[in-house]
């Protein structure tokens, strides 16, 4: 009885919590869409297996950009961290450091620079949109001066890219590291005082304030967390290639936004959250990866998605009004 | 006569914000406006440059009724604007912004001709005597040049009437007697001044009649000889006699002192010197008109503004450099002026906005133990009697008194010593009011100490034990709340104003 009382009052809330079935609409479209076109490459369970695997760098790259964006900021040195990153851990392996140590380096590194950013934004009350690209383009130089400008691949030890090629059951490792990682920055998110006061800050910076919290604080941590994980997520992509390449994570900069704006339409209430950056990041996977097997020209892939985003965003502002 | 009102109303929402006003001003006159926050200047102003449509009654232009449907149309007859925020580009010159809103005198290929529109702009400065830096940057003046150029920008568009809010605001005393002289010029050549200030002091020496509002509507029409001060403030006050309508309290005297605040200043000069302190179960009040400085001290203290100067002593610790984190920590709240700007983060829930200074108190290790949060959330609004579907729902949803709650309930859970309430009452609803008053008065007599900052002399009447009167970012004066009324305080307000800038 109560269960049949509850459930109409739970399916309620969903609804409620849903402001436009438009992006979500279209990511069911995309997968019917394909699996009618070509049943026997898109439709099965190891594309599917395989979409995940593609994605986990923009996921990764884009849960960072998610918390910056929650306190209404911007990273735009995103792109040029993770070539970084990738560039570091793949040199780190040549080296013969363990793989972990591979990956961790970089990993504080982006951190770091990450808090450099926050601090200058925040201490400063500087535009975190002109900062950044200004920083990204400091990490590019580095990058380029670290690789003469050419890609990394010799002699790179068979173990490091155990990480990016191994499969576990039959899911990649890759896809594995996303899951959890999604899970955890959800939690921090939406059960936690971080994800809390980030949201805090990112609903009126003043009042937050004035409720005693530590503005400044708490941008420069979210800032951090971003260059952690874009970082992160060039070695994810080194190991997986086996090589890394100066500017090899720069085209993820604009798509990880993509992702969190997709994800952003997915909400009632309009603001960067980690399920929606998931669900984002997998239209545009699902996209690339159904356009490819259809051989659809790769600069047709492009017009295709830039032209869903904007749908989904106009669609997001008809819905509200 | 030039400009005239007849049986102007407007309503907004209900509330009559001007109820039948008469008012006639007359060309090369200065008409001054008076009334506290509120009485209704500003939707008179606004009515009249078209910026609001009036609900009922007749503007009449030059003897013919007109209809003023955007600020475009106001300008056309020839009335004009200077606002207190100036509506100049900070780097553009002089120039450039004199032409702003005209067309730039053009060479023949299409180019800007800029000899001939300094040409132009000298001819204008000569013709009105107004001698500004023309080339210099907007950015690079001192505030009476700003003003200055604002004016020769209204003038050169042949304004007949032309408005002032508040146009001493921010310059000093050598300034305003520049500025006056020019008014005294402008009404020579036969422009109509409307002019709004909150120092009585310039408006009795320039007015030539003076129109007092008072809830919306006008309680008196002065002309030249009967601009006084006494005069002034009893039409203000609206004949009215308000006491303290107060229970007196036992002496608070020998209650422990919990703040004391000594010749505080802030960096950017809002506060200049500002002296009070606070007892444990006492409500002082904070009285003074706009500008004179009370929201800004009220940060200092908590922290949202750089002091400059002066000690501020809370339970015998003296703060320095603090922040609103640290001053929560130590048992005092700020009650913001701005709901919604400060006091709440509007597209959160009630609950997450209630939560939001305690969050380490509904947590542990930091993962917010949703019991706990809900437990102290649900009987907030139970004390409160916040009127919403749920904790979960969002706070712009609800009403301002309902928002209002949720501010105070959020304050309660920080389990405060100190209160400090600016504006607590702004637009809330008689119910909520009433409850905030009451709720104010049971915390004080549990020991709490209490400051109430508000433009409502009537209010402050009522609930405080202790008045402190604020004019022109000092602390002025320190009464009592027994034997006074409204005139004595609003007489030390104005008294105060004279004194240098």
């Amino acid at each position: 009885m109560s269960e049949a009382v509850k459930q109409p009052k739970q399916k309620m809330s969903f609804s409620q919590k849903i402001s436009s079935y438009g992006t979500i609409f279209a990511g069911i479209s995309l997968i019917i869409i394909f699996s009618i076109l070509s049943p026997d490459s898109f439709a099965t369970v190891d594309n599917v297996i395989n979409i995940t695997r593609q994605i986990s760098f923009l996921v990764i790259i884009a849960l960072g950009a998610t918390l910056v964006m929650s306190v209404t900021e911007f990273d735009l040195s995103i792109g040029a961290m993770a070539s970084l990153g990738g560039v570091v851990s793949a040199k780190l392996a040549i080296l013969g450091v363990p793989i972990v140590v591979s990956l961790l380096v970089p990993v504080v590194i982006g951190f770091m620079i990450g808090l450099i950013n926050g601090a200058i934004v925040t201490h400063f009350r500087v535009l975190s949109f002109v900062t950044t690209l200004a920083m990204g383009t400091v990490i590019g130089g580095f990058t380029f001066w670290l690789t003469g400008g050419s890609t990394v691949f010799e002699n790179i030890p068979e173990s490091f890219k155990f990480i990016g090629q191994t499969q576990l059951f039959m899911i990649p490792l890759l896809s594995i590291i996303m899951i959890i990682l999604v899970i955890v920055f959800w939690y921090v998110m939406t059960h936690m005082t971080l994800g809390r006061r980030f949201y805090a800050i990112g609903g009126n910076e003043k009042a937050s304030e004035v409720s005693g919290v530590n503005i400044n604080a708490y941008k420069t941590v979210a800032f951090a967390l971003c260059g952690m994980l874009a970082a992160l997520t060039g070695a994810l992509l080194a190991s997986r290639l086996g090589s890394a390449h100066p500017t090899g994570g720069d085209g993820y900069f604009l798509n990880a936004y993509a992702a969190v704006f997709l994800g952003m339409t997915v909400v009632r209430s309009g603001i960067p959250n980690i399920v929606g950056t998931l669900f984002g990041a997998a239209i545009l996977g699902i996209l690339a990866n159904g356009l490819t097997i259809l051989q659809v020209p790769s600069f047709m892939q492009d017009v295709i998605t830039g032209i869903i985003i904007i749908a989904a965003l106009i669609f997001q502002k008809i819905g509200r009004e | 006569m030039l400009l005239q009102t007849n049986n102007i109303t407007k309503v907004f929402g209900g509330h009559k914000a001007l109820d039948n006003v008469n008012v006639t001003f007359e060309a090369g006159t200065v008409h001054s406006l008076l009334g506290e926050n509120g009485a209704g200047k500003s939707t008179l102003i606004k009515i009249l440059t078209g910026v609001y449509q009036q609900t009922s009654g007749q503007i009449i232009w030059e003897g013919k009724e007109v209809n003023i449907e955007r600020p475009k149309a106001a300008q056309d007859l020839g009335i004009n604007v200077i606002h207190q925020d100036r509506q100049l580009v900070p780097y553009f010159t002089g120039l450039e912004n004199l032409f702003l809103n005209k067309t730039y005198p053009k060479k023949v290929l299409g180019g800007i001709h800029w000899k001939r529109m300094r040409e132009q702009a000298n001819a204008l400065k000569d013709k009105w005597k107004i001698d500004i830096p023309v080339d210099k940057p907007v950015y690079d003046m001192t505030p009476t040049e700003r003003t200055m150029l604002e004016i020769l920008r209204a003038m050169s568009q042949e304004s007949k009437v032309l408005v002032l809010d508040e146009p001493t605001a921010s310059l000093t005393d050598k300034e305003s007697v520049l500025l006056f002289s020019l008014i005294d010029h402008l009404k020579k050549e036969g422009v109509a001044i409307i002019y709004i200030s909150h120092r009585l002091e310039e408006v009795i020496q320039i007015s030539d009649y003076v129109t007092v509002l008072t809830g919306g509507k006008v309680t008196a029409s002065l002309t030249k000889d009967e601009i006084t001060r006494e005069k002034i403030i009893y039409h203000m006050t609206d004949g009215q006699q308000m006491n303290a309508s107060k229970k007196e309290k036992a002496d608070l005297a020998d209650q422990q002192v919990l703040l004391t605040v000594s010749n505080l200043a802030t960096k950017d000069d809002k506060v200049k010197d500002v002296s009070f302190n606070v007892h444990a179960g006492e409500i002082v009040g904070m009285y003074g008109l706009a500008g004179a400085g009370r929201t800004e001290s009220m940060e200092a203290i908590f922290g949202l503004r750089e002091k400059s100067n002066g000690e501020v002593v809370y339970k015998e610790k003296s703060y320095n450099k603090v922040s609103p984190k640290q001053m929560i920590k130590e048992g005092m709240i700020l009650i913001p002026e701005n709901r919604h700007d400060e006091g709440l983060i509007m597209p959160n829930t009630i609950s997450h906005n209630m939560t939001l200074p305690i969050l380490n108190e509904v947590s542990s290790g930091g993962v917010l133990t949703r019991k706990k949060e809900s437990e102290k959330v649900q009987g907030e609004m139970k004390r409160f009697k916040v009127k919403a579907v749920s904790a979960n729902q969002t706070v712009a949803e609800l009403s301002g008194g309902n928002q209002q709650k949720v501010v105070f309930g959020k304050a309660l859970l920080t389990n405060p010593d100190l209160y400090i309430c600016d504006e607590p009452t702004q637009a809330v609803d008689i119910m909520t009011r009433n409850d905030i008053h009451s709720f104010l008065q049971e915390q004080a007599s549990n020991g709490k100490g209490i400051i109430f900052v508000s433009s409502d002399i009537q209010e402050i009447l009522e609930v405080s034990d202790r008045i402190i009167v604020f004019s022109e970012g000092k602390t002025v004066a320190d009464l009592k709340n027994k034997d006074i009324d409204n005139h004595t305080i609003l007489d030390i307000c104005y008294q105060h104003q004279k004194g240098e800038n």
